[in-house]
């Protein structure tokens, strides 16, 4: 195994995610794409990385990703009671 | 010989999961795929020897992200009804940029042909981890700790009702 295989694991699944995050309209599901995306670039830092750092960068990661994800679906949950929709396409207002 | 086994297996498993969650209409079976994948990916740092953040994987993605998410979902009633609109040619145009940028990501990185890697199992990484994220990366440690505080003041203060407009 070389780590040309690694790399192209990690590439597959970022652009499986990347295409469903393009595609989909619904914003809870791209924010679940963006975690895959966030996932598959993870994969290659543990995969491919100096041995300790690599894997401290990606519990850093976590951290990040977490905090993404909640702040996220607040956004999702006031977007929704206010717009009373969550395809990305029918929001189209800026006013608050 | 296993290892390399595994790590093709629960690839092709996340793949596949991430795959058939692009075409699945119902918003809950499309979390319950997603913790596939999460699931997937945490046998895969199994099997390259990141005992602790396979742990974590499964705590952090497939515990809690994934109960925000089914939460999300179970609060907002509208995601139920939205039907995914067909546009076809946004979905073509969103297929064309993925396999662009997959055959542009795999043409940079053919340089990393010439690097074998043979996964072994070792069981010491939790330790020499532990060194770097309490000696080394201390003080990027604690920062995360203001990252997460900063996050759930800002959910709080996103979801609650205003009281004045």
């Amino acid at each position: 195994m070389t780590q040309y295989t690694l790399a192209a694991i990690s590439f597959i699944l970022f652009t499986l995610a990347l295409a469903g995050f393009l595609t989909c309209g619904s914003l809870v599901r791209m924010l679940m794409f963006l975690e895959l995306m966030l996932n598959a670039a993870n994969i290659a830092l543990v995969a491919l990385g100096p041995q300790p750092a690599s894997n401290a960068y990606a519990v850093m990661l976590f951290t990040v990703a977490a905090a993404e994800a909640g702040v996220g679906l607040a956004l999702i949950i006031t977007l929704a009671s206010a717009f009373k929709t969550l395809e990305a396409g029918n929001i189209k207002e800026l006013k608050g | 010989m296993i290892l390399n086994a595994s790590i093709y297996l629960f690839a092709a498993l996340a793949m596949l999961a991430t795959l058939l969650m692009i075409f699945q209409r119902s918003p809950v079976k499309a979390a319950m795929l997603m913790l596939a994948a999460l699931l997937a990916t945490a046998g895969l740092y199994l099997a390259l020897s990141a005992q602790l953040l396979a742990a974590l994987q499964v705590i952090l993605y497939a515990g809690a992200i994934m109960i925000l998410f089914i939460v999300a979902i179970s609060v907002t009633p509208q995601a139920w009804r939205d039907r995914p609109s067909p546009g076809r040619l946004r979905r073509l145009l969103g297929l064309a940029v993925a396999t662009i940028i997959l055959t542009e990501l795999l043409k940079v990185s053919t340089a990393l042909r010439q690097l074998t890697v043979s996964p072994e199992f070792s069981e010491t990484g939790t330790l020499a981890l532990a060194r770097e994220l309490f000696g080394r990366f201390a003080f990027q440690f604690e920062l995360l700790s203001l990252v997460l505080l900063a996050s759930i003041v800002g959910a709080v203060a996103l979801t609650a009702k205003r009281k004045t407009l």
